[in-house]
């Protein structure tokens, strides 16, 4: 009741928009950090550049959009008001920033001080975020698949986090500790099953949306979140009783799961109303043939695991799953949602009526940067397989897509702003 | 029993149906198409508004006393949107197919993000609360909505 109360409280566009703005940066340092490195840095899943690198992408650019975007969706989806948003959204901009730059140059420099930092940055901040959630969620019944997938995306986000930031202790402080399981592990529930279930929570909402396809069915939609997490729960418990067969059998169910999740939204895009193909239609359908590449990748290593001794398999299969699809999707959405929200506060501000969301945010940039990004993804896929030829390439050319992301937003952000000048001296 | 929530949330789908029409009568260039289709689509979503505000957003707030929460918000979406339609079918009698495209983008989110709130927290709090007389508002918003 509290909740619905209030559920017209959008919160203001500063609150998303610091997210959705500094994410693109923390995408071409990953990039420049490639190019300075070259080759060296896919000679193996831990070299520290490569971490470094990783992290810039999982924390500066997909942390930090997803948690921005999630203080404007909640009121929207669930009718869930965090308490003072802007207020939120500066201290968490701050510390997943500070926390992301932090682990990045402890990886980088090999500090073990800097690694703690980070560790505390990030578990301090997204916990303080997981807490003002909790609250906003406490008495919000799970009405729709979506709302109850938001619910478990964040308690899995606090297990991956927490994963992450008992990591990053360890090589801080030399615990002994099976990091090479750990890693594992945390990247399941980072990616898995934090970042599958708030996507599928998502697309169950977006994919209608934007496409006008039919919506998810619902049984498989209240079902995909709660088995992801499972899932990821056997393979913890797996871990902990030192069980390879448990391990690998809660490896192959996760990526099952992703691949039905996938195959079912390509079907549903398959039918969708719209007149034409734009940009975000494309990004997703990259995203998903992505998706389901790597999670065939994955599946393949539990039943064949000498496959992932090749150092190119777990690299091949995160530059499949970050930038081939989550960024994809993350990006395909941000086209969608920051003309949307300016165009919504430029109405709210009594400029009526306000600008269609084209003429925010033409078509022709998006295309442009997402043929930059196609081509820095075919790149450092390449990269894998000739890394002294193609790695630095494959560096500058992400830069450039992050870059042109960047510039794509905030082109969009300065026209929302000379239209609420025009509308304030109306 | 037909819950209001069922109930609204299909005449959503059925009006989403009419907006594709629009839309696909342009994907395959067919601009009178659409502009009939865009008055259909134009025509169910203003009587669905309608049963809203004379129908079921009064029960609702006569029920709960909550007359500038929830309701008052959506009254202030649905003009929104009202203004969208405008625009919409304006740039279409014109024959403006990108400016319809700008305009249809802009509509379909709000129209969308607006049917989410209530088909997941407005509606499930009308049956909640007009427990007793949702049978009787169904048939009467049926009776409206069928009129137009």
């Amino acid at each position: 009741m509290q909740a619905l109360l209030s559920f017209d409280k959008a919160p203001p566009f500063a609150a998303p928009l610091r997210f959705f703005l500094t994410a693109p940066i923390f995408a071409m340092l990953a990039g420049l950090l490639l190019a300075w490195s070259g080759g060296e840095m896919l000679a193996s899943r831990w070299m520290p550049d490569l971490l470094a690198a990783v992290h810039l992408l999982t924390i500066g650019f997909m942390l930090q959009i997803m948690l921005g975007a999630m203080i404007q969706i909640l009121p929207v989806v669930a009718g869930a008001n965090l308490a003072r948003p802007l207020r939120v959204a500066s201290w968490l901009h701050g510390g997943l920033s500070t926390g992301a730059i932090l682990l990045a140059a402890g990886f980088w420099f090999g500090q073990p001080a800097l690694l703690s930092a980070a560790a505390l940055a990030l578990g301090l901040s997204t916990f303080a975020f997981l807490g003002a959630a909790g609250r906003a969620l406490s008495g919000v019944p799970s009405t729709s698949p979506t709302i109850r997938g938001l619910k478990l995306a964040l308690g899995a986000l606090a297990v991956a986090v927490l994963l992450g930031a008992v990591l990053a202790l360890a090589l801080a402080r030399g615990w002994p500790l099976p990091i090479m399981h750990l890693a594992d592990l945390h990247a399941g529930w980072a990616l898995g099953a934090w970042g599958g279930t708030l996507l599928a929570a998502m697309a169950y909402v977006v994919v209608p949306m934007f496409q006008l396809t039919p919506g998810y069915p619902a049984r498989p939609s209240w079902w995909f979140p709660g088995l992801l997490i499972a899932l990821a729960l056997t393979w913890g418990a797996a871990v902990i009783g030192e069980s390879e067969w448990g391990i690998r059998a809660a490896q192959g169910g996760m990526a099952l799961v992703g691949i039905a999740f996938a195959v079912l939204t390509l079907r549903l895009q398959g039918q969708r109303r719209r007149a034409r193909a734009d940009v975000t239609y494309r990004y997703w359908q990259l995203g998903l043939y992505c998706a389901i590449f790597a999670l065939f990748q994955a599946l393949t290593a539990t039943i064949v695991p000498q496959l992932a001794e090749w150092a190119g398999w777990s690299i091949l299969f995160g530059i499949l799953m970050v930038v081939g699809a989550f960024m994809s999707f993350i990006v395909g959405m941000l086209y969608k949602i920051v003309p949307f929200l300016a165009w919504l506060h430029l109405q709210n501000a009594g400029c009526v009526p306000a600008p269609a969301m084209n003429k925010l945010l033409a078509d022709a940039p998006m295309q442009r940067q997402w043929q930059a990004h196609v081509l820095a993804l075919i790149l450092l896929l390449g990269a894998v397989v000739l890394p002294d030829l193609l790695a630095r390439l494959a560096g500058l050319a992400l830069a450039v897509a992050a870059g042109g992301l960047f510039y794509n937003l905030l082109a969009a952000v300065r026209r929302y702003r000379t239209y609420l000048e025009a509308a304030k001296t109306r | 029993m037909t819950t209001i929530r069922t109930f609204m949330t299909d005449d959503h789908r059925h009006c989403d149906d009419l907006f594709a029409e629009a839309e696909q009568a342009l994907g395959s260039k067919n601009l009178s198409a659409a502009q009939a289709a865009f008055a259909h689509f134009r025509t169910a979503m203003l009587a669905h508004f309608a049963g809203e505000e004379k129908t079921l957003f009064p029960a609702f707030e006569e029920c709960t006393g909550m007359r500038m929460g929830p309701t008052q918000v959506m009254r202030m979406e649905h003009d929104q949107m009202r203004s969208l339609f405008d625009e919409a079918a304006d740039a279409l009698a014109r024959g403006e197919v990108e400016d319809y495209f700008g305009v249809a983008e802009t509509l379909l989110i709000m129209m969308q993000q607006h049917n989410m709130k209530e088909e997941n927290i407005l509606y499930p709090m009308c049956d909640q609360h007009l427990a007793d007389s949702a049978a009787q508002l169904v048939a009467q918003l049926e009776g409206e909505l069928t009129e137009a």
